[in-house]
């Protein structure tokens, strides 16, 4: 059996996010970058499978991203998580889901795997498209939002965190399955894990070579930095706050 | 008194007693070839288990190091004076210096007849003219033999009523009632047979040996004389040695061991609180191996430890996560990889689970308790190194620790809003001034987290008003790393200790005042291991000091003068109790300046003492690590020192830690209890009254 999964670089969540002055995309100098934190409890739902189910039939993991050479650091935190190999389509051009649900299609082609773990959206853009967008280019059963995974029934049995509570759904293999939140507490990669990780293989693909045919549907016009009008106050008492909220 | 020695001045030189006499040569041949038997069974059992520990790793730092002076001084206080045996439990700590005793002595006792006895028979002296075995010598040998016994039987007996009276925590096995029964018996057997010898013999001066003696006359009076006595002593003498020999054969598989393996680990094992070693990437790349991942990875001299633990379970009674229902128990811990290490080929987590490994707080309360030194803390970091190197850690203790990494703090807040706890004080940073006394190192805490922050304000107004020439790293500081090693993320501690000594080596610092306890011990014990590793240089040195510490040395030098009015301030002051934190006091020994200070602030009668206080304090629940472990604020380990807190009616709660205040503080809020948590300086700032 074999699992990919995809990592998508975003800037660190600890960090500030400046818009550039003119509008034209975030400011990335100094940015720091981690691996998109849906995409590591995907990654670690990958791990927790393979931990579950693996008998004589092994469980092959495979990380996939999209973009510039420098996503490799962020494919080296999911190898040093436990993938066995990643895969990096490098490119420079700017994608939005479209490109990017075309690009892993070509991947999936070439990998054939049986199953497509995904984090339900990335915290840089929050589209929540990528997925989407694969299964159907994929032709494929779809489960997004999972908070649990497991194998039986038609294939997988899924619960999913819906804004109506919680819905269970099985889906049969092979299928593209988005991870929620609460599926699990991805593991801490540490600095050993990753020594040891760099003796594993990342392939490295020209976008070129997969010759996607697929065209931005998305432009971005402008940014610009949401202002903040709450102001807040340290108060001494509780008698100044009553001054304050008195109408 | 006089009486007895001027008869002790009057004894014959030449008064003894036959050793083996009244037995014939086959029951000597006998008794020789056993002897034989039971030795080889006692050196086979030994060599089972050094074969045991022989499979560990042997250590960087070898304990056959240490000096001789401390390993003498070891030998005295901790093994022939019973110190850290008689600390804790004290009716039990003196039964054993009871059994200790009488059975050192017996031993020795019984060696310096053998040797008497071989040598003797050497060089072909009449059994009745030994080499030394006569005179005063023997008077003596023969009172201080019998007192010995009754001594050991005594601390038998205790143990014995003990173990029929006690519950399921003492966790005795069998073989403990079959070691005390031997030693009974072989007590007893020995004054009859000493009883019969006497009546058979007529061995002079009998009342040195005053218990025989005693086992003499009911024997007399039964019709035993020394005509018909002869059979009757060969019988018991016989029994007697049956049960030595059993003891000596069954001493390496019994309890009995700990006498043993607990003695060389007494005297040799490197044990310094707060000190973990080190380990280096070179040696993790060579192995492909971080802590310990079966028992062979733990080094020998752990091994041996394992044999050194009787189970008595001191250790849990103090254990802060025991108590609080955690799955932790250090007696199970070590006691569990005493199974692994015999059945050998199980996983480690049979012995230690996960879970408990990550329930320590690193409190260091079991490795100062331990009477025997085992310290069940270092496997427990071994594990975690080994759990976190194999990416078992995971959800918030894991982001903190990646946190640290990435923005050198565990909230992950960016550094240069490391100063915005400083606002309005004029807080002078390191690069700004030439000259300086101190470094004020806050900490993450004081830096980020709101509450804390109020403390840090109050230490630096202090400084200010004692005129401390002081500055603090700003955004240069980063995380100490001492949670991330407790954590057992060996070299995410390194590389933050890398870039902080790179820090420190830029500016001429002497001295470092922290703020947090931790911290203190990273720089006293964990830092120095990397001096010459991360270029601190040669003569790379600063003296490291907790902010109470150097509180209360301003005011011995009167540069901070509290009011003579401060005491007075409250008429009726409300009762103040003071949490010893467990790196300041247990671990580093400071418990007076913290106290120093608080009673500064307020008259004696208003301060009270928790139960557990002092270097015997109790874990707030937040050390090693478990700061980071989202445990709902009532299940937390120190649940139980919340209690006491509420129980000794204090209404103000004086701490020295930003971790035991937060943990405090969450504890008593979640039980609504009206108790107010404040650091020490705050308390002090207030008493100077010049807080703003």
């Amino acid at each position: 059996m074999k699992i990919l999964v995809t990592c998508k670089r975003v800037p660190d969540t600890d960090q500030k996010i400046h818009v550039k002055e003119d509008g034209g995309g975030i400011d990335d100098s100094n940015l720091a970058y981690v691996l998109n934190p849906f995409d590591a409890i995907a990654v670690e739902e990958a791990l927790r499978i393979r931990e579950e189910y693996q008998t004589n039939d092994e469980i092959q993991i495979v990380a996939v991203g999209v973009g510039v050479a420098d996503y490799e650091s962020e494919l080296r935190t999911a190898l040093a998580m436990g993938a066995d190999r990643a895969i990096l389509v490098e490119s420079t051009a700017i994608m939005d889901p479209w490109t990017v649900a075309n690009t892993i299609a070509a991947v999936v082609a070439r990998e054939s795997p049986d199953l497509v773990l995904m984090g339900k959206q990335a915290v840089d853009d929050d589209a929540n498209q990528t997925g989407q967008f694969l299964a159907a280019l994929l032709q494929w059963p779809q489960a997004t939002f999972a908070s649990n995974i497991r194998f039986g029934g038609l294939g997988l049995q899924v619960a999913r965190e819906t804004d109506q509570g919680i819905e269970e759904i099985e889906v049969p293999l092979p299928a593209v399955v988005t991870a929620d939140l609460r599926l699990n507490e991805p593991r801490y990669a540490s600095l050993p894990s990753i020594l040891k990780a760099r003796k594993k293989e990342i392939e490295i693909i020209a976008h070129a070579d997969l010759q996607v045919d697929a065209d931005p549907k998305l432009e971005v016009l402008s940014m610009k930095s949401e202002i903040s009008q709450r102001s807040c106050v340290m108060l001494d008492n509780v008698n100044s706050l009553i001054e304050i909220i008195r109408p | 008194m006089v009486k007895l020695l001027s008869q002790i001045a009057g004894i014959d030189k030449t008064v003894t007693r036959e050793i083996l006499g009244n037995v014939d040569p086959i029951s000597r041949t006998v008794f020789y070839v056993l002897t034989v038997f039971a030795l080889c069974s006692f050196v086979h059992g030994l060599w089972s288990r050094w074969v045991l520990w022989k499979q560990g790793r042997r250590s960087d730092a070898s304990p056959c190091s240490l000096p001789l002076g401390v390993i003498v001084s070891r030998v005295v206080g901790r093994i022939l004076l019973q110190r850290r045996v008689r600390r804790q439990r004290k009716a039990a700590g003196r039964a054993h210096v009871l059994l200790f005793a009488g059975f050192g002595i017996l031993f020795i006792g019984t060696i310096l007849i053998a040797i008497e006895h071989y040598s003797a028979a050497a060089i072909g002296r009449s059994p009745l003219d030994p080499i030394f075995h006569k005179g005063l010598y023997f008077v003596i040998y023969e009172f201080v033999l019998d007192t010995a016994g009754l001594a050991l039987l005594a601390g038998c007996l205790w143990f014995f009523n003990r173990r029929f009276k006690s519950d399921s925590s003492m966790a005795h096995v069998r073989s403990d009632y079959v070691v005390l029964g031997l030693l009974v018996s072989l007590v007893i057997t020995g004054y009859v047979a000493e009883g019969l010898r006497i009546t058979l013999e007529d061995t002079p001066l009998p009342g040195f040996s005053y218990v025989g003696l005693l086992f003499a006359w009911p024997l007399q009076w039964w019709g035993v004389t020394s005509e018909n006595a002869a059979p009757i002593h060969l019988t018991l003498w016989w029994l007697h040695v049956v049960l030595a020999l059993g003891l000596i054969a069954l001493f390496p598989h019994t309890r009995l061991l700990h006498s043993l393996a607990g003695a060389i680990n007494l005297a040799c094992s490197e044990q310094t609180l707060g000190v973990m070693q080190p380990i280096s990437i070179e040696q993790v790349e060579e192995t492909g191996l971080v802590g310990a991942e079966k028992f062979t990875d733990f080094t020998r001299w752990q091994l041996l430890s394992l044999d050194a633990c009787v189970s008595c379970g001191r250790c849990e009674e103090l254990c802060p996560a025991d108590q609080a229902g955690k799955v932790l128990s250090p007696r199970d811990v070590v006691q569990g990889l005493r199974c692994v290490m015999e059945l050998g080929n199980v996983p480690l987590n049979n012995g230690i689970s996960n879970d408990a490994a990550w329930a320590c707080t690193t409190c260091h309360a079991c490795v100062e308790t331990c009477p025997l030194g085992v310290d069940p803390l270092e496997f427990i970091t071994d594990v975690r190194r080994n759990l976190v190197a194999e990416g078992k850690l995971k959800g918030p203790p894991g982001q903190a620790l990646q946190k640290m990494q990435r923005s050198g703090n565990p909230w992950g807040l960016p550094a240069d809003e490391r100063l915005t706890w400083s606002e309005g004080l004029d807080v002078p940073l390191v690069n700004d001034v030439e000259d300086f006394e101190i470094v004020y190192w806050v900490g993450c805490a004081a830096a980020y987290d709101r509450r804390i922050q109020k403390v840090a304000r109050a230490v630096v107004q202090l400084l200010q008003a004692a005129k401390v020439k002081f500055v603090v790293l700003g955004p240069e500081e980063r995380c100490t790393g001492e949670s991330a090693r407790r954590m057992g993320d060996e070299f995410l501690f390194q590389e933050l200790a890398a870039n902080n000594i790179s820090t420190f080596s830029k500016y001429p610092i002497k001295k470092i005042v922290t703020h947090c306890p931790h911290c203190l011990n990273s720089f006293k014990h964990d830092y120095p291991q990397f001096y010459e590793e991360f270029g601190g240089g040669d003569d790379f040195h600063f003296e490291a000091v907790h902010h109470t510490q150097f509180l209360s040395e301003l005011l011995a030098a009167g540069r901070l003068a509290i009011p003579e009015n401060a005491q007075g301030g409250n008429a009726v002051a409300a009762l103040l109790t003071y949490h010893d934190p467990c790196y300041l006091a247990r671990v580093n020994g400071i418990t007076e300046s913290p106290r120093e200070l608080i009673q500064l602030t307020l008259p004696e009668e208003s301060v009270v003492e928790l139960s557990r206080c002092g270097e015997n304090t109790a874990c707030c629940g937040a050390g090693g690590g478990r700061m980071w472990f989202d445990d709902e604020a009532v299940e937390r380990t120190g649940s139980g020192r919340v209690d006491e807190v509420i129980e000794s009616a204090a209404k103000t709660l004086a701490v020295a830690c930003p971790f035991c205040l937060t943990m405090m503080n969450d504890g008593l809020a979640a039980r609504e209890a009206a108790v107010e948590v404040r650091d020490v300086a705050e308390l002090l700032l207030e008493a100077l009254g010049t807080a703003s």
